[in-house]
């Protein structure tokens, strides 16, 4: 059994590369949060130049493959500011992710009953507490699931990193398999672990979607 | 001093023209309950007493001080008055208890322990004491409105705006609605009620307000709306609603 082989030669290797993977994910999804809730502001701002501005964001890292916002980060960026491949990916994964966490949380926002934001008002709240105390929640939790989706992808996606040259699992299963001439049987072990990756990180994200419901509220009435 | 005093207020959503020209006053202590047709601009009315919506034209002045949306610190006029809508609109991610308390520790800076006897007492009096850990979608209709009213009495205003609150209760719920208003008005809280609850306009009113079009057609005591109003609009409003 070449297989089992191929897990006894790498089951650690492949381990201490999915903890790099699971660094850059982690960097690049809470980045990606960041970004992506500024750029929903800047969506539903009534400010036509910042409307635009986040449209343009969003139109770009929507619009171009995840491949080339990597070299064009790591390899254009980065003769101008020195970047290590760690950080140059995460911000690429992040930058790429943020377009779509933008747009997930601007939905989830503007969902958010308008008579919850005048109920805030009313009791004297700043448009800024109405939004950060009783909007945002409310929305997070009903994002959590298209979440959930875009980290899996962002987790998924961290795989092209390899081509920068961090050693995370994905690169780490290539150089195996150049060098062991089994790559059906290490790219198969590579492939369980981040299936195993997806699988924990899936239970989690519906541990949280439970917690946050409390008594599986309705948003209003 | 009169608690509001609005002249000429005017208000359009495009091209409808909702409010055309109102003029009233809400004096302290005073029971005003405003009644009309659907679509003749109560509720409109009402949002623009606390700026919920901006008046076109016409002046508002809030204890004496003319209201200036665009200069005037509107949070600090909203605090002065509460609100209870239709759809209840309590929070839903926070129970009975925040419901009661958050805005008098994040907009007052309440110390929690203090906002909290507040919200107790205030459950106590609108008889949901025992409810305070509850969320709010395990309560009915009914007490959902009742935690309304407690969370927009916790920020001790001067006056309550009541925005037909129990148009959307199953009807065996809206008289445990009405009866913590009745309790309200008698312990002299200024009120301005959108309803069509004509028992509790009859009851409870000090002033009936009849709006129709877009203007205020005719007011008066409960006695003189009810028994002998003067306007034909009034008759035939009354005539369908009675």
């Amino acid at each position: 059994m070449t297989i089992l082989n191929v897990v006894k030669e790498h089951f650690w290797g492949f381990l201490a590369a999915t903890g790099m993977t699971l660094q850059l994910t982690a960097v690049s999804l809470v980045l990606a949060v960041v970004i992506g809730l500024l750029f929903a502001f800047l969506k539903l701002s009534k400010n036509r130049a910042a409307n635009i501005f986040a449209d343009a964001y969003i139109g770009l890292t929507r619009g171009m493959p995840l491949i080339v916002q990597l070299m064009f980060l790591y390899f254009g960026i980065s003769s101008i500011l020195v970047l290590s491949p760690f950080w140059a990916g995460s911000l690429a994964l992040a930058f790429h992710a943020g377009g779509y966490v933008a747009e997930i949380l601007r939905g989830a926002i503007q969902n958010t009953d308008s008579g919850q934001t005048e109920a805030a008002r009313s009791l004297g709240m700043s448009r800024f507490k109405a939004m950060r105390l009783i909007v945002l929640p409310q929305a997070f939790r009903r994002a959590i699931p298209p979440l959930g989706n875009q980290f899996i992808i962002g987790l998924k996606d961290s795989t092209l990193v390899a081509y920068l040259g961090v050693p995370e699992l994905f690169s780490k299963a290539m150089t195996a398999a150049a060098a062991n001439y089994q790559p059906f049987e290490t790219y198969l072990v590579a492939g369980t672990y981040y299936l195993v990756l997806v699988m924990i990180f899936t239970w989690m994200v519906n541990k949280l979607e439970k917690r946050l419901t409390p008594h599986r509220q309705e948003a209003t009435l | 001093m009169s608690v509001i005093d609005i002249k000429g207020l005017h208000k359009s959503f495009g091209d409808m023209h909702v409010l055309k020209g109102i003029d009233l006053t809400v004096e302290p202590g005073e029971v005003v309950v405003i009644i009309g047709p659907s679509g003749s601009g109560k509720s409109t009315l009402l949002r623009c007493i606390n700026f919920l919506e901006f008046p076109d034209e016409g002046e508002i002045h809030v204890n004496g001080e003319l209201i200036d949306p665009k200069k005037t610190n509107l949070d600090k006029v909203r605090q002065h008055m509460g609100m209870v809508f239709q759809q209840f609109q309590l929070f839903p991610h926070k129970n009975v208890l925040h419901n009661i308390t958050i805005a008098p520790i994040e907009v007052k800076g309440l110390p929690h322990k203090k906002a909290n006897a507040i919200a107790r007492d205030l459950l106590e009096k609108v008889g949901l004491p025992d409810r305070e850990k509850a969320w709010p979608s395990e309560l009915s209709g009914g007490q959902k409105q009742r935690v309304a009213i407690a969370r927009a009495l916790a920020m001790d205003p001067d006056i309550m705006l009541f925005d037909e609150v129990t148009s959307a209760l199953d009807p065996e719920l809206v008289n445990e609605v009405l009866q913590v208003m009745q309790e309200l008005a008698a312990g002299g809280m200024t009120m301005v009620v959108v309803t069509h609850e004509m028992g509790f306009a009859r009851e409870m009113a000090d002033r009936v307000v009849m709006m129709a079009d877009g203007m205020i057609v005719e007011q008066g005591t409960p006695e003189q709306m009810f028994d002998g109003p003067q306007e034909e609009r009034t008759q035939t409003f009354l005539g369908q609603v009675l």
